[in-house]
């Protein structure tokens, strides 16, 4: 076979490239990651998981969990919101300035300062500015924030500029933030999921952080969550007779289903591991590679200088 | 012979010819514009490899722009990494202390106070004797030293305000110039003191 070689090179060639693109590529990317500093503050991300949370894990994949749900929350933008904090010792000035921000355009009629659809164009927002801090503009590009930022700054006012991580997910309330490689340090293997029956979990451990409800849910998924789809996942549960005091474990169920009078129903351990697994994913901290402002109660306290 | 039959000819009239012919101008011009948009639009949203580049972000660059530099937020951060080096051996990184010694900061009517006056004094000045806080008496026999004295006036504003806003506490942020009048009014000579002459400033 005269073109043997030729042959071989071309198939030699066509799999190596995939391979350096599938394999190499992202191993020199993401193999060496570690954990990493969570944004203002000393903290480290993430913590490793408990034991009974990592068994857990190996109960979700056993169980097909990732066969309906994802962990993988996406964004598809980000906004700045502005919130002013101070008005200074001029606050007509300041206020001045605000409105000056939604001055239509005198050639278009319409100002770009903002893209949120709330803020009716040209016309000044009802900022009160006895009441601060308060959102004064939010659907910012940063460019466009920080030039607000400037301005109220050089009026004597201050204001503060948030991140916003944007995205339908996000909208869902399934996170604060998308999903980035940090997140899944400790999974093995790791459960992205691709289809969406159920919603995604990647931050479910923020969102429902209560272990007697992951477990009540387990069991029977409708009693909690009208309308849902979810099997209920009662062989990780085991009815048995009550000898002598009833277990702290067992769960409080609804009348119709109860077990009989004398019987209870009690949590497996694989049961307590997926639970305690599920409260482990928390995606819920800002991180260099998706950053946002995590908003606290103390960043908009209200100053109380004499 | 010149009348042999004429045989139609087997050769086709025009056959498929195997010349090489030159690559025609527009294809390759259009390459080499595709190529070229295609390395401009690479280099404005791919990243440059960079692992830490996800979308919707399109370069390090633009990231970094985005990082939140909030200026509260710096201050928490600052305040708790001091506070759980220097106070948060007895009062708790949990803020409650220890009961009938160590008081609790999470809660405490010193701590939630409206103005920063007293609550200032105490790690600058030391506290010691017997206070009262969240109606429960407190007595460490050797007192509280003035921790906060060695620190600068905007860590230990920070770590005022890191408590003043923690573990469900609402007072507002302390200042450094807060820090700094209180500093001046002790002077280089400051005694521990007791509950009794902090109750009798303003707050």
């Amino acid at each position: 076979m005269k073109t043997g070689f030729h042959v071989f090179l071309a198939a030699f060639i066509a799999l190596g490239a995939s391979w350096c693109g599938f394999v190499l590529a992202p191993a020199l990317q993401l193999g060496t990651a570690k954990q990493a500093a969570v944004l203002n503050s000393s903290d480290i991300y993430p913590v490793q998981r408990s034991g009974d949370a990592t068994l857990g894990l190996q109960v979700y994949r056993a169980s097909g969990c990732a066969a309906c749900h994802t962990e993988q929350i996406q964004q598809t933008g980000v906004a700045c919101e502005i919130e002013l904090t101070s008005v200074g010792k001029n606050p007509a000035a300041v206020e001045k300035q605000i409105n000056a921000l939604f001055a239509p355009s005198p050639f278009l009629g319409v100002n770009f300062i903002t893209n949120d659809q709330n803020i009716p164009y040209g016309g000044p927002p009802s900022i009160d500015i006895s009441h601060l801090p308060q959102i004064i503009l939010n659907h910012l590009e940063k460019s466009k924030a920080d030039a607000v930022v400037g301005g109220i700054t050089s009026a004597g006012g201050k204001a503060e500029i948030h991140i916003i991580a944007t995205g339908t997910d996000i909208a869902r309330s399934w996170g604060l933030r998308r999903s980035v490689a940090e997140d899944f340090l400790w999974d093995d293997p790791v459960q992205l999921g691709d289809i969406r029956v159920g919603p995604d979990l990647a931050d479910v451990g923020a969102r429902l952080g209560n272990a007697d409800w992951q477990l009540l849910h387990l069991y029977t998924p409708q009693s909690v969550v009208k309308g849902s789809v979810m099997p209920p996942f009662r062989f990780l549960f085991e009815t048995r007779k009550i000898a002598g005091a009833p277990s702290p474990d067992a769960l409080h169920l609804p009348e119709e289903l109860a077990p009989p009078a004398g019987f209870e129903v009690v949590p497996t351990d694989d049961a307590k591991n997926l639970a305690a697994y599920l409260l482990s994913l928390r995606a819920d901290v800002p991180l260099y590679d998706a950053p946002f402002t995590a908003l606290q109660a103390s960043t908009s306290a209200p100053s109380n200088k004499k | 012979m010149s009348d042999e039959p004429k045989f139609p000819s087997t050769q086709p009239d025009a056959g498929p010819t195997a010349a090489r012919s030159t690559l025609p101008m527009w294809i390759f011009s259009l390459t080499i514009v595709l190529l070229y948009l295609g390395a401009v639009y690479f280099d404005h949203h791919g990243g440059w490899f960079d692992a830490r580049v996800y979308g919707p972000y399109v370069s390090a660059e633009e990231l970094d722009s985005y990082q939140p530099k909030s200026g509260a937020a710096a201050v928490l951060a600052q305040g708790r990494k001091t506070y759980e080096m220097v106070c948060g051996i007895c009062h708790g990184v949990d803020g409650f202390g220890k009961p009938g010694q160590f008081p609790p900061l999470a809660g405490s009517e010193w701590v939630n106070a409206k103005g920063v006056q007293r609550l200032t004094h105490i790690p600058l000045t030391g506290l010691t004797g017997p206070i009262t806080v969240k109606g429960e008496q407190m007595n460490f026999p050797a007192g509280m030293a003035a921790m906060g004295a060695a620190l600068s006036d905007s860590d230990l504003a920070a770590v005022l305000t890191y408590i003043r806003s923690s573990w469900g506490n609402k007072g507002g942020p302390v200042t450094a110039d807060d820090v700094k009048n209180v500093r001046a009014e002790i002077g280089g000579h400051a005694q521990p003191m007791t509950g009794e002459e902090m109750m009798k400033m303003p707050e």
